[in-house]
């Protein structure tokens, strides 16, 4: 065949139409449950992109191949994700939302990041269909007024009261309580919700310090913690300096009987790099496969992660959990609702209150995640390895408080 | 300043921008919203492109940076519109907006001396600096809430679609763009900054105030930088740092200003339109491999078109003009 430059063009005319006129056709195909939305697999989101990608794609694959699909009025559905990548450029996010609802969308999933998840929530809201995500957790998003956006995380600010029950429920009740938290935003959020709920609650918050972002001296911090014997410490840290911390609290041999660094002692690498000291540590705790949540489609939490760890190579992450239970959710208020329309799904999804693989699913009124059922757990390092120890719905192990002093993990 | 003294009148440039324009406004009224959408990513692009085209094309000094202009006009507005509670939403745009454009114009005041000292390569990695620092800064300063965000103002009136207002707001922005630099394209500011990028040091021996004229372009480019960022943001209607200060705004107006025709004013902007089709349109159902084959396209389209797609139609105008020549003899 001769290929002269009419043909070229011809041939490049035709592709660069096509997408104009492919979209025309109906995106809620019949017996198909189509849910839009866009994910960050580029760009600087990527990585928990990729993670929160796996979960939504794991319950599809698992709802479709295993499940045959869902019931909803009588009538057989296969789960149909039908994602975009954002790049992590929210313009980009919004454009691509926008042509999920032109091309009739009726259910989205939320990208991550709040600065790219608002925007998009903006529209959908405008367009009044619901949106469940995993990716923002920024209090802002939830002073909107939205009444179709729904998250599985408690906003920014409320994320430690599960740990401040935890330090209610202590006996013996501690005396005094010391936070300390870095200098970035979210650090500064976790610490201000959880001391304006521990005031609430009563507890003795005597010290509040200020650390700056990054850390390489936490001299002073020690010398306060010497000074002033709390009870409790809870640091908002990052994992880098919650080591740093971790490690001149040691060599100084100054102990607090219940040590809380929010960030660090989930990874293996910090157990690793503390070894016997890193036990007695607790920490923010997100999600453990182990703990003995049932859920209806994939039987528990535990038979989720082995579904996961079967047929994806990508390592298991919370937000991959996360992202699963918000199809899981969808599901059952699908099921709740017996119908396919948005407004009533919303209704269900509003007064959703399961189990599921990722925990008790309940919203608040503006959508969040509940912050006693779906806000993290509290984790303690037992035996070097991360255990949950509250609330008791989520535990794998009992806490062991007060922890035991540098001088006898030494010994 | 004297103005228009090319060879080319100024006002038939003028006269088919707001032509073009004029056609443009009209696109929202028969496009779908998600059309509309796009449109608004390809006239942000254009805007963006051109305002950086006032320095990078005409004067050759290629800033990396420009992103620094965007965030920092946006959250100039935003951090305005925080401290002025109350205000009507249009008094409290338009104020925010003009205090946005000042202080940019004013920060590229400020960093114009040292920073335009630097030339070629140095002078687009010290603006790389500048985007980053003032990232840092934002991102860290409590004050400055870039790591928390920000809402902005909702100033859409009632009764119209929001992609359309923002679509009509960032074409007015880059039509006023477009029109600032053909003037300075068509002025002895423009002249003066074609001299720079061909020969600076001859330039200046031959009188040409090199040193003012990369300044005035520097806050032209700076605020027109500004004033897109700052109605980028209220699209958004909520920004973090992450939002505005983008590694990818400093490196696709240059993309967009490579592939159309680095220098020139329509060039930028088909760039622009290119990309965005592409990248929006043609590649938006890629999930995986978008980035790869758009990486894959630019590299081809600059090594095929080394000079951009201006520079393929200015080759093929001078062919045939030769060509005519010929048959004439």
């Amino acid at each position: 065949m001769k290929i002269d430059r009419r043909t070229i063009l011809k041939t490049i005319g035709t592709a660069v139409a096509m997408p104009a006129i492919g979209r025309s056709a109906q995106a809620q195909a019949t017996d198909t449950i189509v849910i839009g939305g866009s994910v960050p697999l580029s760009g600087r989101a990527a990585e928990t992109g990729l993670n929160v990608n796996n979960g939504y794609l794991a319950a599809q694959k698992f709802i479709n191949e295993e499940l045959n699909g869902i019931e909803v009025d009588g009538k057989r559905y296969k789960i149909d994700i039908r994602l975009f990548d954002d790049a992590s450029d929210p313009a980009r996010a919004s454009t691509l939302i926008q042509r999920h609802l032109d091309d009739g969308v009726q259910f989205f999933l939320g990208s991550f990041g709040s600065n790219i998840v608002l925007p998009t929530a903006a529209i959908v809201e405008r367009a009044g269909k619901p949106m469940m995500q995993t990716g923002g957790a920024s209090d802002q998003i939830y002073t909107q007024g939205y009444k179709n956006i729904f998250c599985m995380f408690p906003r920014a600010s409320r994320q430690l009261y599960n740990t401040i029950e935890y330090f209610a429920s202590l006996k013996p009740a501690p005396k005094s309580i010391m936070f300390a938290m870095a200098n970035d935003a979210f650090s500064k959020t976790l610490a201000e919700g959880a001391i304006a709920f521990g005031k609430q609650k009563g507890l003795p918050i005597n010290d509040i310090i200020t650390l700056p972002e990054n850390i390489t001296d936490a001299s002073s911090l020690v010398n306060q913690i010497r000074g002033k014997k709390p009870d409790v410490l809870l640091a908002t840290t990052h994992d880098q300096n919650s080591l740093l911390i971790a490690r001149q609290l040691i060599s100084s041999n100054v102990d607090v009987p219940l040590l809380y660094l929010s960030l660090g002692p989930q990874l293996k690498s910090f157990r690793d790099a503390l070894g016997n000291f890193a036990n007695g540590l607790f920490f923010q705790q997100f999600w453990d496969e182990r703990s003995p949540y049932k859920d209806a489609i994939f039987g528990s939490a535990q038979g989720f992660a082995s579904y996961y760890g079967k047929h994806f190579k990508r390592d298991m992450a919370y937000h991959t959990a996360s992202g699963a239970a918000c199809i899981v959710a969808y599901v059952h208020a699908m099921k709740a609702a017996n119908s396919l329309d948005p407004a009533k799904v919303r209704e269900k999804l509003a007064a959703l209150d399961v189990e599921s693989l990722y925990g008790r699913i309940k919203f608040t009124p503006e959508g969040d995640g509940d912050p006693l059922h779906l806000g993290s757990t509290v984790g303690q390092v037992l035996k070097g390895n991360a255990e949950v120890v509250f609330p008791e719905a989520s535990r794998t192990a009992a806490p062991t408080y007060p922890a035991p002093t540098w001088a006898q993990k030494r010994g | 300043m004297k103005l228009f003294v090319s060879g080319r009148p100024a006002w038939v440039s003028i006269g088919l921008t707001l032509a073009g324009t004029a056609l443009f406004a009209l696109l929202p009224l028969w496009l779908s919203p998600y059309g509309v959408r796009v449109g608004q990513l390809f006239v942000l692009a254009a805007g963006l492109a051109v305002a950086w085209t006032v320095l990078g094309g005409f004067s050759g000094y290629w800033s990396f940076g420009n992103a620094a202009f965007v965030g920092t006009g946006a959250f100039t507005a935003a951090l305005l519109q925080l401290a002025l509670p109350g205000w009507p939403a249009g008094s409290a745009f338009a104020l925010a907006l003009v205090v946005a454009m000042l202080f940019n114009g004013l920060l590229a005041l400020a960093i114009a001396w040292p920073i335009l000292r630097l030339r070629g390569i140095y002078f687009a990695i010290a603006m790389l600096g500048v985007s980053q620092v003032c990232f840092e800064l934002v991102s860290n300063i409590d004050a400055l809430r870039g790591a928390l965000g920000v809402n902005l103002i909702d100033i859409v009136p009632k009764g119209v679609r929001p992609e359309r207002f923002y679509y009509w707001a960032l074409l007015l922005a880059t039509l006023i763009v477009v029109l600032v630099a053909i003037m300075v394209r068509h002025s002895k500011l423009g002249y003066g900054l074609l001299a720079i990028r061909e020969d600076e040091d001859t330039a200046r021996m031959l009188g040409v105030p090199t040193t003012r004229y990369k300044m005035i372009a520097f806050v032209i480019s700076a605020m027109l930088t500004a004033m897109m960022g700052v109605i980028y943001a209220h699209n958004l209607g909520y920004i973090t740092a992450n939002s505005v200060y983008r590694g990818d705004f400093n490196l696709n107006v240059i993309v967009y200003s490579l592939l159309g025709g680095m220098g020139t004013i329509i060039g930028p902007i088909v760039g622009a339109g290119i990309m965005t089709y592409v990248t929006q349109v043609l590649l938006g159902d890629l999930l995986d491999t978008h980035m790869f084959i758009t990486g894959l396209l630019i590299a081809v389209l600059v090594l095929a078109a080394p000079n951009g797609l201006y520079g393929i139609y200015d080759n093929h105008r001078l062919r045939m003009r030769r060509r005519k020549q010929e048959a004439q003899r």
